[in-house]
């Protein structure tokens, strides 16, 4: 026997004797085979997990970054207003309240005499 | 089977786990025979060798992500084709006393095959039956795909020394089972033909 291919094990080979064999052992392998291919085609093409937060990350993260910007905005906004325009005790007390919470009387820059204020008070 | 090659296997490996079936289609291609071939040296029997090759192919893909070293699938491959062929031994409730049957007659003969060629059939599978499986698989592999030394041993997982020594013992082997009455009529048809 030669280092070449032995002949005589060639009766062994099923394409010796019948030339088409091994072309429709392949195309009986990959009939087999395409259901599989086909499901592994199909998962190919699903997202995953990662892709599918790396999705929202694109689009969280700069939205996120806006919502911060404006709120910061308005809160220094907010500070500032109070700042430039403060609020008295006695107008935080009747804030909201109708008609006339603090009779005038009693903003008057005079005294009122005792008969006034016990009818104020009666009222 | 050079690097190049392997490097090729790992990249058809990959396209095919994305389900390409052209990519698998050329891995079948390039291993088809030498599954066979080592199924033929598990069983014996060519419809069943046939199957096992078959099926190996579609259990190889369904587990393909098991294949860690891609660029070695061949190696892979083969061993699955082996794991196969044994469970289809198993499954056949053949005897693990019994000689393997690589000398029993196909139930369906190749087509064909004329009546000297299934002569020489059947007296060159008694002689590869009385030969260990490792070396039925070398000397498939390397006398019937032509397989080098070195493609065998990094296929099957032996070192080469090894293999040199397996195909030089089985070749042996053969030439003395078959220096039977057959061997006469072979070299007359070799003086004939020359």
């Amino acid at each position: 026997m030669s280092n070449e291919p032995n002949r005589l094990l060639e009766v062994l080979d099923p394409g010796h004797t019948d030339p088409g064999y091994w072309s429709r052992f392949h195309g009986r392998v990959m009939s087999v085979v395409s259901a599989e291919l086909a499901r592994r085609r199909l998962l190919e093409q699903e997202l995953t997990v990662s892709q599918v937060v790396q999705a929202w990350w694109r689009v969280l993260v700069p939205a996120a970054a806006l919502a911060a910007a404006l709120a910061g905005g308005l809160l220094f906004e907010g500070r500032a207003a109070m700042e430039t325009a403060p609020l008295g005790i006695e107008e935080l007390l009747v804030a909201g309240l109708e008609g006339e919470p603090i009779p005038a009387v009693l903003i008057s820059e005079e005294a009122p005499d005792e008969a006034t204020m016990f009818a104020v008070i009666e009222r | 089977m050079s690097a190049r090659s392997q490097t090729d296997d790992a990249d058809l490996v990959r396209r095919a786990k994305a389900g390409d079936r052209e990519a698998f289609g050329v891995l079948v291609g390039r291993y088809m025979k030498a599954a066979y071939s080592v199924a033929l040296a598990v069983i014996g029997r060519h419809e069943d060798a046939e199957d096992a090759a078959q099926e190996s192919f579609l259990v190889a893909l369904q587990h393909i992500e098991e294949c860690r070293n891609p660029e070695r699938f061949g190696a892979w491959l083969l061993t699955t084709v082996r794991n196969r062929a044994k469970n289809l031994l198993r499954r056949e409730s053949i005897r693990a006393s019994d000689p393997i049957p690589l000398d029993a007659r196909s139930s369906g003969p190749l087509p064909d095959r004329d009546a000297e060629s299934e002569e020489v059939l059947q007296s060159l599978k008694q002689a590869l039956s009385g030969l260990p499986q490792v070396q039925r698989e070398v000397v498939l592999l390397h006398d019937l795909q032509g397989w080098k030394h070195r493609e065998i041993a990094e296929r099957l997982g032996l070192p080469e020394g090894t293999v040199r020594s397996h195909l030089h013992f089985a070749r042996k082997a053969l030439r003395t089972a078959l220096a039977g009455p057959h061997s006469e009529d072979r070299a007359g048809d070799q003086g004939r033909r020359q």
